[in-house]
């Protein structure tokens, strides 16, 4: 037993319910994670199936899942990994139309997406329903994660407000997903456990070319289109 | 006529004139991506703000593509 976390500690995992959005680089490693960390509930969603130039970095699937959902190869393994976790294995598009039924039931977004829009969506749940969401992020041998806490921090549009993001497939050099997707899951965790020190109101971004892990102070945008008012007191409030 | 101060952009020394702004240096420096992210002295800098934030002499200010793949 770890000393932090205790038996109260692991029954606050157990009752824990954790949406991973995207089941590729990022999201086989914080399934895996937080499954084996013993979070009772998980949802697990992605669109795509699994193709031969994912398996570099997607640790979950292996050669045989090829051509799978990859919803269906993760829960196989993760079932194996944790019997008595319950796992909701979806394979849908996260989208306007979809997002709400998708993440509205969990305490938590952990955001293992490959697109920048199907992030809005996710952060726009994020704040219309109040639920922390750990974004994370990788290109090559580079990548970043931040805790967007509604109201506490920025959001993810605060940050990007305009991002016209148009590569279609980025790839990205297998341990740095495994970084910054083991730096999400220990977020996760010490969310659920309500302890401190976490990436709130700070952008860590990790460069794998020169080992340079930097942390960087943002703050909330107050004129944010998404978010500026989440968070301020009303006059009535006053 | 304007000094030249020096500070340190992406891990290098440069010199540039006194009055530069962040948005000078973007516009010098950008590698083209749109969405660039400007970290100034350890803060992110919303780039509104390029304009009118000015530097000084041993400031530091690295440029960062965010990375959104999966």
């Amino acid at each position: 037993m770890i000393r932090e976390i205790g038996e109260i500690g692991q029954k606050r995992l157990r009752r824990a319910r954790i949406c991973i959005a995207g089941l590729g680089g990022l999201g086989s490693i914080s399934a895996y994670y937080l499954a084996a960390a013993g979070v009772g509930y998980l949802k697990i969603v992605d669109r795509d199936r699994v193709g031969l130039e994912n398996l570099n970095r997607q640790i979950l699937h292996s050669t045989k899942d090829i051509g799978r959902p990859k919803s269906e190869s993760a829960l196989e393994k993760l079932r194996q990994l944790n019997p008595s976790a319950h796992i909701d294995a979806v394979t849908a598009q996260i989208g306007e139309d979809t997002v709400m039924a998708l993440v509205g039931d969990c305490d938590l977004i952990v955001d293992a997406l490959d697109n920048f829009e199907a992030r809005k969506h996710l952060n726009r749940a994020s704040i219309s329903r109040e639920i922390p969401f750990i974004f994370g992020g990788v290109d090559g041998f580079s990548g970043m994660v931040t805790t967007f806490i509604p109201g506490k921090t920025p959001c993810l549009e605060c940050l990007f407000p305009g991002v016209r993001f148009t590569k279609e497939k980025v790839g990205a050099i297998g341990p740095v997903p495994g970084m910054i997707a083991s730096i999400q899951s220990l977020e996760a965790i010490k969310i659920v456990l309500g302890m401190e020190g976490l990436l709130a109101n700070t952008l860590l971004h990790v460069n794998g070319l020169d080992m340079s892990i930097k942390k960087i102070g943002i703050e909330k945008d107050p004129d944010c289109e998404r978010c500026g008012t989440v968070g301020k007191v009303s006059h009535h409030e006053e | 006529m304007k000094n030249s101060i020096e500070i340190i952009i992406n891990g290098f020394s440069e010199k540039v004139l006194e009055g530069t702004t962040i948005l000078d240096l973007v516009t010098r420096f950008k590698e083209g991506d749109v969405d660039l992210i400007v970290e100034y002295n350890g803060r992110f800098i919303y780039p509104r703000n390029y304009g009118e934030m000015v530097v000084s002499s041993g400031d530091r200010i690295e440029f960062i593509n965010p990375n959104f793949g999966g």
